[in-house]
């Protein structure tokens, strides 16, 4: 394996920290560690008790997405995986449009026509909608990656995967186009140890991820997914290759899924208790929040301060969310045609003639819609 | 008030097992408060409150195995009508909880139900179904499934591995014919009872007799003891001595007083009679229990009798009123048939079918010698599990019962 990148020690100094996030900034990545923890929180309850369907838990993996965003502009191109909702977050999107989407209700960007979870996020962000095969989003990457060059722009791409991910044939596809053209864009793996229940060791044969990269003729780098700052540092570099004209770069961050893959997943059954308690000490949270302690930057009461607001936020976009009705009828025919053909003008006249006299689609069995 | 449904925890689950309550009726919760345990094919998870309010009601028992979608529990959150938490589709009918099986003359059949669909394609299942299957090696593609869009579950295939004829499901495909087939979702108490039938069924070895009775003394006490039960606003019907002569009877045969304990393998006769009264109830057939009933007075057994049905048919028993029956009585009597199969209430050994009376002539035995007179006569049909006791047994019982109740004095032995 590549020498690992580590920055914040297990007592919380940094000796080789530059100061490449100021102060302000530091704390601000630390506050939406927690909104990512919060919004897991009351995701994880609503779906228990029947409220939206599905949720995919970060625990674990916060500084990871958090370092990654934090090194690149809110106008870089991302493509994100299910687990990277914290990126949208740190570059302002807000907890209730992202509670919308998980209602699928009429406030939702995508009037509920996505799965839970599967955020996008336009203007400023160009953060492209999740998309549940996986891989499938590493080949457009590249090519918004492509396109940025052509055009002679700066703009990046990330394209963010897991370890599994690497298994896909976009992964291939994607890094090899990247390392031909030499597009600006960023591959960061996260090797959280899973792969739903594949440990990441059935994973590949090679040694780590970062390694493959020299396949495909670009460098990679093995990065301590859980220290903010070291993430931060690696795409920050590769960032500055890649607007530099230098091309792609491979970044494998070592983590740790610390919970369940999913709602529908029981990571007991599979999971050894010893290596949880491994990995627990060495929470992503709890590290930056000692480096923060060590710069005089957190106490108790910030601490008490920022997780009141992380709850308070969530919980007011839950309610609103949940009160917000669900999209109208007519959404299953709206914004894909300008001016809808007559075969489906004809449907929906039927559809809607049904709905007024059946009464409206809620009316079904509820059930969750796969 | 919310009405709870268990939600489907996760991708696609059919069911879940409540395995744990966290709270009892009356307490005051808060949202997202863990309110059960439920374990379903993928994870056992705790469901939390939707809102906060108070829990009036908790309708599943622990280790029962319910539907997603079904109610399992009530919360008054100070909202008006119910609202549904869960799935919104129509709330089920309330129903009571898990009702141990409804022991009942077999009704005529409703409607033709939908054949399963034949094996062959595409097998719908849940992982545990799967399991179980190829544990007892049964073929799926030959169980019908009785989940959601005919989704094979767990129950389904135990149920075909015991003998086949599962309860019917409500899985098919669409019919071409233009006639519109009613489609009623099979869950909730109907489900519960059919699964229950099912395995008293399949279990109990069922053999009936059937008496016939003469009760022309008895309708003539029954009316004295109706005035002087109105005295102190009770009303008497016939069943209170019927229960009375059950149980004397019960206490002289005690074979056919108790059940079957499976596991350890003993027939347990409890030396006490509790009698299950099933009852019709517009959620389908509930059996509350009456307990002691060879201690208790005629007068009592009427008050309690009238109180036990009232709360049954208004959905206000509680759980425990539905628990420990030693002996079953069904009553049909007023709707019509002369003779019935009733099916045991397992793991009871022993129920009695009650008919109507109907007048009819009889020769009765005078100093004159024998005449032909207007009687009315009541008839028994007797079901017990062959397993435990036998003919012998039951013929006596019955014709204890008979004596018993065609000279009501006898009553008071
Ligand atoms: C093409 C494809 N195959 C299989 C799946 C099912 N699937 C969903 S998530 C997942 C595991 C992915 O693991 P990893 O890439 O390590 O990401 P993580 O969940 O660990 O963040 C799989 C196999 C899928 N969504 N798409
Ligand atoms: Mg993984």
């Amino acid at each position: 394996m590549t020498e690992t990148l580590k920055m914040i020690e297990a007592d919380g100094s940094a000796p080789s920290f530059n100061g490449a996030l100021d102060d302000k900034a530091l704390v601000y990545c630390y506050r939406t560690m927690l909104m990512v923890r919060a919004f897991d929180d009351i995701c994880m309850k609503l779906q228990r008790s029947g409220r939206i369907g599905f949720s995919i838990p970060n625990k674990g993996v916060e500084a990871t997405q958090v370092g990654a965003a934090s090194a690149l502009r809110s106008t870089d191109f991302f493509f994100p995986s299910y687990r990277d909702f914290g990126m949208a977050l740190h570059h302002g999107a807000e907890p209730v449009e992202m509670m919308h989407n998980m209602f699928g209700n009429a406030s939702d960007s995508a009037r509920g026509r996505q799965m839970p979870v599967h955020f996008s996020f336009t203007k400023p962000l160009r953060f492209f909608s999740i998309s549940s095969p996986i891989g499938t989003h590493l080949p457009q990457a590249v090519g918004a990656a492509f396109a940025s060059q052509a055009q002679g722009k700066d703009d990046v791409s990330l394209a963010s995967f897991g370890d599994g991910g690497t298994s896909s044939t976009g992964f291939h596809s994607a890094l090899n186009m990247a390392g031909v053209w030499k597009a600006p864009v960023i591959f960061l793996c996260q090797n959280n140890g899973w792969a739903i229940s594949l440990p990441s060791s059935g994973q590949t044969a090679s040694d780590g991820y970062a390694i493959k990269a020299k396949a495909y003729g670009m460098p990679g780098v093995t990065v301590d997914g859980n220290d903010l700052l070291a993430v931060n540092r690696a795409v920050s570099e590769a960032a500055e290759r890649a607007r530099a004209g230098e091309g792609p770069t491979l970044i494998e961050a070592f983590t740790y899924r610390m919970g369940g893959h999913s709602t529908s997943d029981d990571p007991t059954k599979y999971v050894p208790a010893e290596e949880l308690e491994k990995w627990a000490k060495k929470d992503p949270v709890l590290r930056m929040q000692r480096f923060l302690a060590q710069r005089g930057l957190w106490d108790e009461a910030l601490e008490e301060t920022l997780q009141a607001e992380c709850a308070a936020e969530v919980a007011a976009a839950a309610k609103e969310a949940q009160a917000t009705p669900g999209p109208t009828l007519e959404t299953i025919f709206s914004d894909v045609y300008e001016t809808l053909p007559n075969h489906l003008r004809r449907q929906g006249e039927q559809a809607f003639d049904l709905a007024a006299r059946k009464g409206d689609a809620d009316a079904g069995g509820g059930a969750f819609p796969l | 008030m919310i009405e709870f449904k268990l939600p489907d925890i996760g991708e696609g689950t059919a069911e879940g097992e409540i395995v744990k309550w966290l709270v009892s009726t009356g307490d005051a919760v808060k949202e997202h408060q863990a309110i059960v345990e439920v374990m379903t094919d993928k994870a056992t998870v705790e469901v939390p409150a939707p809102a906060d309010g108070t829990i009036t009601e908790l309708l599943v028992g622990e280790g029962d195995t319910v539907p997603v979608g079904d109610v399992i529990f009530r919360l008054d959150n100070g909202g008006g009508a119910p609202a549904q938490a869960a799935s919104p589709e129509p709330a089920a009918a309330p129903s009571a909880p898990s009702a141990p099986t409804a022991p009942s003359v077999p009704s005529a059949p409703t409607a033709v139900a939908a054949q399963p669909e034949p094996s062959g394609g595409k097998v719908l299942a849940v992982p545990s179904a799967r399991r179980v299957a190829r544990e007892l090696s049964v073929d799926l593609g030959t169980v019908a499934g009785s989940g959601r869009n005919g989704v094979i579950r767990r129950a389904d295939v135990e149920a075909a591995a015991t003998g086949g004829a599962v309860a019917q499901s409500s899985h098919s495909v669409v019919a071409p014919s233009t006639a519109q087939a009613q489609r009623i979702p099979f869950r909730g108490v109907r489900r519960k009872i059919a699964e229950a039938m099912v395995r008293s069924s399949q279990t109990a070895v069922h053999f009936t007799i059937v008496e016939e009775v003469d009760v022309t003394d008895l309708v003539r006490v029954r009316q004295k003891a109706k005035a002087i039960g109105a005295e102190q606003g009770i009303k008497v019907t016939f069943m209170p001595f019927i229960m009375k002569a059950v149980a004397n009877g019960l206490m002289k045969f005690p074979m056919l007083n108790g059940h079957l304990d499976e596991q350890a393998e003993e027939i347990v006769l409890p030396g006490t009679v509790n009698l299950g009264i099933a009852t019709d109830t517009p959620n389908g057939l509930i059996v509350p229990v009456i307990s002691q009933v060879e201690s208790k007075g005629l007068l009592q057994l009427a008050a309690e009798l009238g109180d036990l049905s009232e709360r049954t048919r208004a959905g206000r028993v509680r759980p425990e009123e539905l628990r420990g029956s030693t002996f079953s009585i069904t009553n049909a009597g007023n709707i019509g048939g002369t003779i019935a199969t009733p099916i045991i209430n397992f793991p009871d050994i022993a129920i009695l079918g009650v008919h109507r009376i109907v007048k009819r002539p009889g020769v009765v035995d005078t100093p004159e010698g024998e005449v032909i007179e207007v009687r009315q006569y009541m008839n028994f049909s007797c079901s017990v599990d062959h397993r435990l006791a036998d003919g012998a047994d039951a013929a006596r019982f019955v014709a204890y019962l008979r004596q018993i109740l065609e000279e009501p004095a006898l009553l008071s032995l």
